[in-house]
């Protein structure tokens, strides 16, 4: 399976997966204008690697989401539970600087409707 | 030929504290430069991060919103957008206007005024239960998370208003106090 790698931009974060490590890395603001298109191919890899293997862990230093880039996490997050609970091991770790509580909000509100391990880094 | 009167242009910009203020065609690049000049603005003037982001994110999700509606409906003059940030009284207040069919202005000013109605753990709850809308019903029922993300976000209700104009069209305002 092909690994994902894009840069980021001023309205779109930075995405690193890694099939052989079982990990996803984003990082930076998500605000595109079609977002369900710009996820497309990171939805595609998420749901592909968990039919495949059985533990990924999600590295998160997104800040400013959009509300169509929320409506996608909160998509992958569902494929993360649904994992969760045929057995499979998922972790979310969303770090954050302490200065902006938004990002924690934001963060929190997610894990409120997952029931796998996730965690909220708040970093000085 | 005289020059344009942009003296009392900027007078009028001070007493009403705007401090951005766009009125034209709007990309998707003017959308993140204009953003970027928001951000940068509210940075030396030491907003707090929190503050900044709220006034970031309804500014985007009012520009995106008129450049999805524009993209729905090819109407002449529908990208045209007229966007406003101001600072008065403590508060920032976020501005935008867009030429609407008149029945989509309608449907959105009662969206409006119902969501004034609720209070903040009601707008959550419905903001939660719009997050699981099938994507097709979301685009059907037009702003409707981005709508309750910003009421969610405001100091006070949101007010919108409609000036009717000719053709069946009118002219949608919306203004947001962060």
């Amino acid at each position: 399976m092909n690994d994902i790698n894009i840069a980021a931009t001023s309205s779109t974060p930075l995405i690193e997966t890694d099939f052989a490590g079982g990990s996803v890395f984003m990082e930076g603001d998500s605000y595109p204008e079609n977002s369900f298109e710009f996820y497309e191919p990171l939805v595609q890899w998420v749901s592909s690697y968990l039919e495949n293997r059985s533990n990924l862990v999600l590295e998160l230093s997104l800040l400013y989401l959009n509300t169509s880039s929320i409506k996608i996490m909160m998509d992958i997050f569902d494929m993360l539970e649904e994992a969760h609970t045929a057995g499979k091991d998922v972790t979310v770790n969303w770090r954050y600087d302490l200065e902006n509580e938004r990002v924690a909000e934001l963060a929190e509100e997610f894990k409120e409707d997952c029931s796998f391990s996730f965690n909220i880094i708040g970093e000085e | 030929m005289l020059a344009p009167d942009l003296y009392s242009l900027r007078e009028h910009f001070d007493q009403e504290r705007i401090l951005l203020c766009f009125n034209g065609p709007i990309s998707r690049s003017l959308i993140e430069e204009i953003g970027n000049a928001l951000r940068n603005y509210m940075k030396t003037e030491q907003t707090s991060p929190g503050s900044a982001m709220d006034v970031f994110a309804v500014y985007i999700e009012l520009t995106q919103n008129i450049r999805h509606y524009a993209r729905d409906h090819q109407f002449s003059g529908a990208d045209t957008a007229t966007v406003m940030v101001s600072f008065r009284d403590g508060h920032y207040h976020v501005a935008a206007g867009n030429m609407v069919r008149r029945e989509d202005g309608d449907f959105l000013l009662k969206q409006v005024e119902e969501l004034a109605s609720l209070d903040k753990t009601e707008l959550k709850s419905r903001y939660k239960q719009q997050l699981r809308q099938p994507r097709d019903q979301e685009a059907a029922t037009g702003a409707g998370l981005g709508l309750i993300d910003m009421a969610r976000k405001a100091t006070a209700p949101i007010q919108a208003s409609l000036k009717p104009l000719n053709d069946g069209f009118a002219f949608l305002s919306i203004s947001v106090q962060i």
